[in-house]
């Protein structure tokens, strides 16, 4: 039994494949490539991936297809890969399933951070949740709802940790405008952005060591938001 | 034969030769005044000689000529010659002549009679053609002033339809286009023409073949000199039709010839820009490669910098490339939300700190500025472009300014990305957000030519203004962004501001 996490990597360009395939298994995953959807929806039967990669540009089918019949079955994590000019695709693909993107051309460590992290998520899903989650001076206990920066306990209001505590429990990943007004305040429609867009203001006056440059609550801009812990 | 300045009737009708009735009705007329005339004769015969009689008789042949035209006029002269002889001339009532000088004299009578209801009817049908005649012109004068200004098709079509139906009166018209796309039918007035009308069809000629057919249904068939002002008419519309279309085509050719222009700028300043940076990976990669720099020298480092900063530039090219081809195609769709303007210039400012790092950097944006209603990632492209705009001109270690306030009437928020660079040329300042307009020579600093103009597109779909100027020690990108959306403002927030 090999426990190297096993990558599905699908995308039609065989320049990038090969690069990805090269690039991951030298860091220690075991790579399986597909060059179009129907492929490599057959492919993740076969061989269960623990992290899919999918590029949004397929020649037979939309990207977005093979997520929603990825989710259909699996929780496997699902990593975009899409060009910086179609935001709505990559929001589309995040709100179908998918757990995070990467904009061509990326950095690889940009896509290793997010490989990192969906590994993450995904042994969190199948174990027991952290209780208790740290970024640098900031101290979140999801079980007695309380937040501490430098040890000291931060007053928020209720929608202020809700939005935090969302964020938190989903560190290192993206989270779209929709799914936080969903989670957060129940709404389906992505409409109301600029309630969310205030709280965020807030809690990073209230978190933040300097508000305006931001290292913990990131803006995605056009897709959402993400927590990062720093590690 | 003084009534040529005649008021044009509203339908032609009294233009039209009628001759059926005519025909009937102006003999009689004639015959009807030959009668009175001999009969007042016969009243005082014994007092007057006959040659005066005969002058007397020329009367009712020169009055029916004139009134009624050549058949009033011969139908007068030969019942006045027969009158003449048969009441005046002994042995009376009877058509025999006995003397010579009696025949003479009738004679000549018929003679005079006849030369005079020659003369004057012709005089009178020259003037009924030449009115006629006038009319027709008048009508073409009006119809080619209507048509002069139009050059859409359809209104033109339009145009010749109102106008035959004005001419004619009661009539059907049917304006045929053969367009590409197929025909376009305009009828006037609207509704089917009934079967039992007698039809006219005449094509829209032109040099280049049939652009279209006229049909006409008359309640009657169309006389000669209808036909002939309606021949006359669909040729003045088959005219402005073709010139319409000459126009349009002209058009094109400009429009046309001026995109290859853009094209060719487009093709040299691209190659250009992404042939250099490519120069470089090229260069860096195969030294790499091949060992001609060691691979764990400081020089590889640099190298290796390198290639990660001219992908980087290669990628901002194709990026403005994607952006102007989207601003041209109309393909631009802004995601309008509320955003918090200082976010977006924080956010913008992050990614360019690398590239800014030889320059200071200030925002003076504030976070209690109203929300305002624009595309979050299309309003970070323009901070984007401004600000490398400002990095490339401006003096290394000088700042370059990201200031936000409200506009004095409250209605915009006034942008203002500022830099302690050259001035601009004021010919220049109009025209540096122009597509490929550089002010500096091409070679020494990069850029597509593109960034500035991109700009200008995404503020305007904004409802936006973008303008540069020269201010004392620098310059300075301005614009504004209106804070309503679709007619209203910022929303209000509930914020909660209990604390658990």
């Amino acid at each position: 039994m090999n426990n190297e996490p096993q990558v599905l990597v699908i995308d039609d360009e065989p320049q990038i494949v090969r690069a990805l395939k090269t690039i991951l298994t030298q860091k220690g995953f075991r790579v399986s490539t597909a060059a179009r959807g129907e492929e490599g929806l057959a492919l993740a039967v076969v061989t269960p991936p623990d992290v899919v990669i999918l590029d949004l540009g397929l020649p037979d089918m939309d990207g977005i297809e093979v997520c929603r019949h990825l989710r259909e079955w699996t929780q496997v994590p699902i990593i975009v890969l899409s060009i910086r000019e179609s935001e709505k695709m990559k929001v589309a693909a995040l709100d179908a399933g998918a757990d995070d993107y990467l904009t061509k051309p990326f950095g690889i460590d940009e896509l290793l951070a997010r490989v990192r992290v969906a590994l993450r998520h995904l042994t969190q899903a199948q174990g027991s949740k952290e209780p208790i989650i740290g970024a640098g001076a900031i101290q979140i206990d999801l079980a007695r709802h309380i937040v501490t920066l430098n040890g000291e306990e931060v007053r928020l209001t209720p929608t202020e940790y809700d939005l935090l505590a969302y964020l938190a429990s989903n560190a290192g990943r993206v989270l779209t405008h929709r799914s936080i007004l969903e989670h957060v305040w129940g709404w389906a429609e992505a409409e109301n952005v600029e309630y969310l867009r205030v709280y965020m203001m807030q809690l990073r006056k209230k978190l933040e060591a300097d508000p305006r440059h931001p290292t913990y609550l990131m803006t995605e801009p056009g897709v959402g938001y993400r927590f990062v812990t720093g590690d | 034969m003084t009534s040529l300045n005649f008021r044009l009737p509203a339908d032609l009708r009294a233009y039209r030769p009628a001759i059926s009735t005519r025909l009937v009705s102006h003999p009689i007329f004639a015959a009807m005044l030959v009668g009175v005339v001999s009969g007042v004769l016969l009243l005082v015969r014994d007092l007057v000689t006959t040659p005066i009689i005969a002058l007397l008789y020329l009367l009712p042949v020169l009055l029916s000529t004139t009134l009624w035209g050549l058949s009033g006029g011969i139908t007068a002269s030969i019942l006045s010659f027969l009158s003449f002889d048969y009441f005046f001339i002994p042995p009376h009532y009877a058509l025999i002549v006995h003397k010579p000088q009696d025949v003479i004299v009738l004679l000549v009578f018929l003679i005079v009679a006849s030369v005079i209801s020659q003369l004057v009817g012709q005089v009178k049908s020259s003037l009924a053609s030449i009115q006629a005649r006038e009319a027709e012109v008048i009508h073409l004068y009006d119809l080619s002033q209507s048509l002069s200004g139009l050059w859409d098709r359809s209104r033109i079509a339009r145009m010749l339809a109102g106008k035959i139906s004005e001419v004619f009166g009661r009539v059907q018209i049917e304006v045929r286009l053969y367009m590409p796309s197929g025909a376009i039918v305009i009828r006037e007035p609207d509704g089917n023409p009934s079967d039992d009308m007698p039809l006219t069809i005449l094509p829209l000629a032109s040099t280049r073949g049939a652009l279209g057919e006229v049909r006409v249904w008359s309640m009657r068939e169309m006389s000669d000199a209808e036909i002939r002002l309606l021949r006359a008419m669909v040729a003045q519309g088959a005219w402005a039709l073709e010139r319409a279309a000459l126009i349009e085509s002209e058009t094109r050719v400009t429009i046309l010839e001026e995109s290859d222009r853009l094209k060719s700028a487009l093709l040299s300043s691209v190659s250009h820009e992404l042939r250099t940076p490519l120069v470089t990976i090229r260069a860096a990669a195969e030294s790499l490669h091949n060992g001609a720099v060691n691979r764990n020298s400081p020089a590889a480092d640099d190298l290796l910098d390198a290639l990660e900063e001219e992908s980087d530039r290669l990628n901002r090219v194709v990026a403005d490339l994607l952006n102007m081809s989207r601003l041209e195609a109309g393909a631009l769709t802004l995601l309008r939300q509320w955003n918090v303007l200082a976010e977006i210039a924080d956010t913008s400012i992050a990614g360019m700190r690398r590239a800014a790092q030889d320059h200071k950097l200030e925002v003076d944006v504030s976070e209690d500025l109203p929300l305002v209603p624009v595309d979050h990632v299309l309003m970070q492209q323009v901070f984007n472009n401004l600000i490398s705009n400002s990095l490339k001109y401006a003096p290394t270690g000088t700042a370059v300014k990201v200031s936000a306030k409200l506009t004095k009437d409250g209605s915009a928020v006034l942008l203002e990305v500022s830099n302690e660079g050259p001035h601009v040329p004021a010919e220049h300042l109009e025209h540096i957000f122009d597509k490929f307009h550089r002010v500096t020579d091409a070679e020494r600093i990069p850029g597509t030519g593109l960034g500035l103009s991109i700009c200008r597109g995404i503020i305007e779909a904004h409802g936006g203004r973008i303008w540069a100027e020269n201010q004392p020690g620098g310059f300075a990108f301005k614009f504004t962004l209106p804070l309503r959306w679709e007619g209203s403002a910022a929303p209000k927030l509930p914020i909660d501001s209990e604390i658990i």
